[in-house]
């Protein structure tokens, strides 16, 4: 029995410094991340919050940050009446230089038996990874909408 | 125990055309896959072979065709020439709105051959996406590596 939680990884030729700007920077995740902001000092112990289309979707506590190099944050969701009862998972981005190319892991874990939220991620953090990617090497993002991932509860 | 399964999504600014070209064309293959092509004619009960673009004896992974429908999906047995670990990669994709999506699944997998194919499949459809998007494979996925399979 595997424990619930969400690995992916991909490489994206691109520097560690430029992901981690793409990461930590609303001018770059508005542009891959259906035109979210990331909002954040980035310290350790400060929140953070995801805004779109002026609503707070997701919240949470900077966890660690060690740029370019790791960066971790609770994650709480705000709107799906289901979702926002769950407690908060955690979020971890590893960046390791591989030759001209950086191999990014993230972790979406901490995750309830049951968890509804953990479902929608996993259909989520695909879309907005390969996005990120092509945006950092073709310099377009994608234009995935989000109706189409097949989360429940999203339309 | 051979219950677990590994599912990889990624979208690609192409077409489904294009991306079951990728995966049975040798010319394309070879760059993101460690030089390696995927060689069949991909009729269902046809044999399949994952072999080495230079060396046509040097066959790293075999099976059988189950399913195949292109450009929407392609369902494969795979195996290691001598092992006896049998295991299932479908290959599903789907256009979304002006992309495309590809859906790797990977099953009957027992814990050896997951662990190994866990960390060969990321940097594989890495390196197509690139291929599709930029016109340039990921460097490292152009020449052998020690590959996961």
């Amino acid at each position: 029995m595997s424990k619930p939680e969400f690995v992916y990884v991909t490489y994206i030729e691109t520097t560690p410094e430029k992901l981690w700007e793409a990461l930590t920077s609303s001018e770059f995740t508005r542009r891959y991340w259906w035109d979210t902001s990331i909002v954040s000092d980035w310290k350790v112990g400060s929140s953070f919050k995801l805004v779109t289309n002026g609503i707070d979707t997701d919240d949470g506590e900077v966890l660690e940050v060690d740029p370019p190099r790791r960066l971790s944050y609770t994650f709480h969701h705000l709107v799906d009446e289901r979702a926002k009862q769950e407690r908060p998972s955690r979020v971890t981005f590893v960046l390791e230089p591989a030759g001209k190319l950086v191999k990014l892991t993230l972790t979406h874990e901490d995750f309830g038996p049951g968890s509804v939220l953990l479902d929608g991620i996993s259909k989520g953090w695909p879309a907005i990874l390969s996005s990120l990617k092509s945006m950092l090497e073709s310099g377009t993002a994608l234009a995935i909408p989000l109706s189409s991932l097949g989360i429940e509860g999203v339309s | 125990m051979s219950e677990s399964e590994f599912v990889y999504v990624i979208y690609i600014q192409s077409t489904p055309e294009k991306i079951w070209q990728a995966l049975i064309d040798p010319e394309m293959t070879k760059e993101f896959w460690g030089r390696y092509r995927n060689r069949s004619d991909w009729k269902p009960g046809s044999e399949w072979r994952h072999q080495n673009y230079d060396d046509d004896k040097d066959v790293a992974v075999a099976g059988t065709v189950v399913e195949s429908d292109p450009p929407r999906r392609l369902v494969l047995t795979w195996a290691r020439p001598d092992d006896a670990d049998v295991s299932r990669v479908a290959f599903d994709i789907d256009e979304v709105m002006g992309s495309a999506r590809l859906t790797v699944t990977h099953s009957e997998l027992s814990a050896a051959m997951l662990q190994r194919i866990s960390a060969g499949w990321p940097p594989v459809l890495s390196s197509l996406k690139s291929l599709l998007e930029t016109g340039a494979s990921l460097p490292m996925t152009r020449r052998q590596w020690k590959k996961a399979g």
